[in-house]
């Protein structure tokens, strides 16, 4: 995970409970981002197989499903990761 | 950082959960792009065909078994 981004320096005098918010907030939003960016190139390569001039209302749809179905797949992979029964 | 925020339990405690949650999200991130990869052959449909989610509950336990093979055959040939 990149801390890299330009934010204000972490603990520079911040009470606890406001460096544990933005340690949060920025885990938050760099999750997403990789979310994101992980979806953009799973979807792209399921769904638009031939670019055309523009995107077809049924690649569309399928790229919806294809985020819904990829959402759902890691709900699957971390019940079948940190629950006990193998 | 604040030198008594490094000596602040409650901080040091959520500090250690956050990293915890963090690998747990990375493992989870990982693993479904492969199984994602093996186990979704055709475009996404409104559901899981039966195949799939067969391969993708599966998927997780047998990467795991084989990382632990890799390691084990790798060592042995040390």
């Amino acid at each position: 995970m990149d801390f890299s981004s330009p934010s204000p320096p972490m603990g520079s005098g911040q009470s606890p409970e406001a460096l544990m918010e933005q340690v949060q907030a920025q885990l938050q939003q760099a999750y997403a981002e990789e979310l994101i960016e992980t979806l953009r190139g799973k979807c792209f390569d399921k769904c638009v197989t031939k670019p055309g001039s523009s995107l077809s209302s049924g690649e569309s749809s399928c790229v919806s499903r294809c985020v819904d179905r990829y959402i759902e797949a890691m709900g699957i992979i971390s019940r079948s990761l940190f629950s006990q029964q193998r | 950082m604040d030198p008594s925020a490094a000596n602040n339990p409650e901080l040091l405690r959520f500090l250690n959960e956050e990293q915890q949650r963090v690998m747990m999200n990375e493992a989870v991130a990982k693993l479904t792009s492969v199984c994602w990869d093996k186990c979704v052959t055709s475009a996404p449909g409104s559901k899981f065909s039966p195949s799939e989610y067969s391969c993708l509950t599966h998927c997780a336990k047998r990467y795991a078994d084989m990382s632990m093979l890799i390691i084990r055959s790798t060592q042995s040939k040390k």
